[in-house]
């Protein structure tokens, strides 16, 4: 029986995923990515210059990764020297935007599916949070309207929380994560002038100063954002897992791993990163090389060549291509399926026991979870991995931003050359991020961008291989194969944005 | 999060605090009238996303007073937003599609992103084109707002050379000789407050004044005009290259030609916004934002490309 389980919410984007059920286990599921604007297309014969702009536009929820992706992408065409606080400024406006997106990540997209909202009517305690948010919900279930309660009602049928003190717990922490993660993006703007889409970024570092009178305020805020991570947010994520332990079996991808790294520790995007690059098969962690990423497109709605590489490619929509089901690509690693985003980051930089406070971390939450490294790779560990790379990177941004140097210069002249090509990789929130550029003319001849959505919600590849979040949601068991709550959860542990997947 | 009867005091105690504000001020009537608000008639949203990329809706998430989880349950209510609604699927559609056939209640349509008049099938929900939905509410809705510049003029997804002939709401209604006004809150991302005290204004005053489509509140100066560098304008202290203090014109910023008050307001809580961080202006509430690839945000390599090309 095959049944749409699209549009999926608390996503970013335009996504349905056909499965097909029977007896009640999924036995194949399709990604269906369902938006298309053609950035790599209108950025043609734009100046080079635009593109940190333009490619921040394919995704709001994460735009200072594709600013990043870019920079670097450029930094690496005009073989330009970055200054020391130009690359941790780049740093702290892209590690702050990933704080603000874990947290809406578990609190806002993920947590009505574990966490029982109704529970809040039998609050009877004295927080004024907690009593606004029952006097409201009992308001408007009384209201006799046909829908009360929106957006936390309706939802669907499922096993949730029943612990009454962790879903009010919950609840509360949904409210205080909304003001932590505007306390992440305030402490971004900072420096990146506003949040969403930055105009400070530029290849070669930062417009904004380096001034003590803006360090300490971004310092300030990081600080707040990080005591949240230790004290609520690592706390809630045991705590869901603890009650939905099934999930740590649920939703495994079937291939490899694939990180980028993250943060270069030093001006030079090559630098040793907090987080360490690799691609990993079998446990096994090799370099990246980006002659190894090629782009399917047997099942996407493109009549381009299929199979190109990142430096070649093509993209020439075709709405009516048949047998295709998706705008999504099927990027592929030597060609095999990876799974990209926080797990993929996590495991690649273990498994080369690179990042101390990575290994640390990890051993102590999966230890207190009872499962083991390589069971990241699940609905539960996904989330875990998030909170993990929270707290790391906390304390990171905080470190980092005493490295400013204050007063001296945090941009690097510009001058781009007539021709020009280069790679840009970084990590957004969601994972892996490419960018390639190629100048003729002091115009962009082509532009490329390879993006964690791309990797994770791919449709089959020309081999036939289904992406990593197809793969994850065949074999899963379904208790109402109408709804398929159990498949949401599943979906929703890659994060996926379809803004950035086809872009 | 407030029952009715908060809701109502509230209501009036803004209603005391806009008197006399400009482009918020109540006229006497609407201020009579508030006392006999019914809160069921607080503005229902239904938000629909077309070819956008979710920036304005995490915009409005940045809002400080009132915060985002006070508007959408205080001042408005949110019926449906692909972001925050628990519901999905064949559930979701249900709920979308009973506001849309005008059978559960008065609603505001919100629109975030472009429509693809010429490729519909780039922007599909439940195996339709989005505008099959937008055509649908023309009828039943009480009011579109079209949020962020894609909404309303195109913009990026517009930008010169498109696949998809993308277009705002406005003028996907004009095309089809719809006529339902569209009020424009352009920006990319748009300012919260610009959103958010529009549905105020919406639901305690009635339509607030437009300029151009655009609240007049917001929208009605140049960047340039209350620039705190208007000075260094003046001045003629001109950064010459990127990251330099002074006025920014000559890298290439747009403020002389962008209407927004975005250096009154700031942006995310007040921290910043770009011409404080020395980044130039690049319009991006401005119609014709990104639009031209011969118009690019910096004059860097403008002269050097036309000379060498």
């Amino acid at each position: 029986m095959k049944i749409d389980i699209g549009p999926i919410t608390r996503i970013e984007g335009h996504l349905n995923v056909q499965t097909t059920v029977e007896n009640g286990v999924v036995t194949d599921a399709r990604c269906e990515g369902e938006m298309f604007r053609g950035f790599e297309i209108f950025l043609r014969g734009r100046d080079p210059l635009d593109s940190q702009q333009i490619t921040q536009r394919i995704c709001g929820v994460c735009p200072y990764a594709h600013a990043i992706a870019s920079s670097m992408a450029q930094e690496n065409a005009y073989r330009l020297s970055v200054p020391p606080n130009g690359r941790i400024l780049h740093n702290l406006i892209q590690g702050a935007n990933h704080l603000y997106d874990y947290l809406l990540h578990f609190y806002q997209l993920c947590a009505l599916d574990y966490v029982d909202i109704t529970s809040v009517l039998e609050y009877s305690g004295k927080d004024p949070e907690l009593s606004r948010v029952r006097d409201w919900v009992r308001a408007e279930i009384d209201s006799g309207q046909r829908y009360p309660a929106t957006p936390f009602l309706p939802r669907l049928s499922g096993r949730y929380l029943n612990d009454r003190d962790t879903n009010l717990g919950a609840i509360k922490n949904y409210l205080e994560a909304m003001s932590m993660e505007k306390k992440a993006n305030q402490a971004a703007a900072i420096f990146g002038g506003k949040f969403p889409h930055a105009t400070s970024i530029f290849p070669g570092g930062c417009t904004q100063e380096a001034r003590v009178d803006l360090i300490v305020p971004y310092q300030s805020l990081i600080s707040e954002v990080r005591d949240f991570i230790h004290n609520k947010y690592i706390p809630d994520v045991l705590a869901v897992a603890g009650a939905f332990p099934e999930y740590w079996e649920i939703g495994r991808s079937r291939g490899g791993f694939l990180s980028h790294g993250h943060l270069p520790l030093g001006p030079r995007p090559d630098n040793e990163r907090l987080l360490a690059a690799g691609v990993m098969f079998d446990g096994r962690v090799e370099a990246v090389n980006f002659d190894q990423i090629r782009q399917h497109v047997n099942s996407s709605l493109y009549s381009s060549p299929t199979n190109l590489q990142v430096r070649d490619a093509a993209i020439t929509p075709q709405p009516d291509k048949s047998g295709a089901y998706s705008w999504i690509m099927a990027p592929r690693y030597a060609g095999k399926m990876v799974e990209v985003g926080p797990a993929a980051r996590i495991m690649v930089d273990y498994a080369q026991g690179h990042n101390q406070a990575v290994k640390e971390l990890t051993d102590r939450l999966t230890g207190r979870a009872g499962v083991r490294v390589s069971q990241l790779n699940s609905v539960m560990g996904r989330h875990l991995s998030r909170a993990i790379l929270a707290a790391v990177l906390a304390d990171f941004l905080l470190e980092e931003s005493q490295r400013l140097t204050p007063g001296e210069p945090t941009m690097a002249a510009i001058d781009p050359p007539a021709s020009a090509e280069g790679f840009g990789a970084t990590e957004a929130s969601r994972g892996a991020l490419l960018h390639y550029i190629r100048i003729e003319n002091y115009k962009i001849a082509k532009y490329e961008c390879v993006v964690p959505t791309t990797w994770n919600a791919s449709p089959r590849d020309d081999q036939g291989q289904p992406g990593a979040m197809e793969s994850a949601l065949i074999g899963t068991r379904v208790n109402n194969p109408e709804e398929q709550i159990e498949s949401k959860r599943i979906v929703r542990s890659f994060d996926p944005c379809l803004a950035c997947a086809v872009h | 999060m407030f029952n009715r009867r908060d809701f109502l005091k509230l209501a009036a105690a803004l209603a005391a605090a806009f008197g006399g504000g400009q482009g918020g001020g109540l006229a006497p009537q609407a201020r009579a009238a508030l006392n006999k608000i019914d809160p069921r008639r607080v503005p229902k949203l239904l938000c629909l996303q077309g070819l956008s990329c979710t920036g304005c809706s995490i915009s409005l998430l940045q809002a400080e007073t009132p915060s985002a989880m006070s508007m959408i349950t205080q001042y408005s209510q949110l019926v449906f937003h692909t972001d925050l609604s628990s519901t999905s699927g064949a559930q979701a559609m249900e709920l979308i599609n009973a506001f849309i056939d005008g059978e559960a209640g008065d609603y505001v349509l919100a629109i975030e992103g472009a429509i693809p008049e010429d490729m519909p099938s780039a922007c599909i929900i439940d195996h339709k084109p989005f505008a099959h939905y937008l055509e649908r509410a023309a009828v039943t809705m009480s009011g579109a707002v079209a949020i962020g510049s894609c909404a309303c003029d195109g913009v990026i997804p517009a930008a010169e050379g498109n696949p998809t002939g993308a277009i705002g709401l406005a003028e996907f209604y004009r095309k089809r000789n719809i006529n339902r006004q569209v009020i424009n809150i352009p920006g990319c991302p748009v300012h919260p407050d610009w959103v958010w005290h529009t549905i105020n204004h919406l639901v305690l005053a009635g339509s607030p004044k437009l300029i151009n489509g655009s609240p007049e509140a917001f929208f009605d100066r140049r960047l340039h005009e209350h620039c705190p560098r208007y000075y260094d304008f003046q001045e003629e202290n001109f950064a010459k290259k990127l990251g330099d203090r002074g006025c920014l014109f000559k890298l290439g910023c747009l403020g002389p030609i962008t209407f927004a008050d975005c250096p009154t307001r700031r942006w995310n809580g007040g921290h910043s916004w770009c011409v404080n961080a020395n980044a130039p202006c690049i319009g991006c509430a401005s119609p014709r934002f990104a639009r031209q690839k011969s118009l690019p945000f910096y004059r860097l390599s403008e002269g050097k490309t036309s000379r060498r090309s």
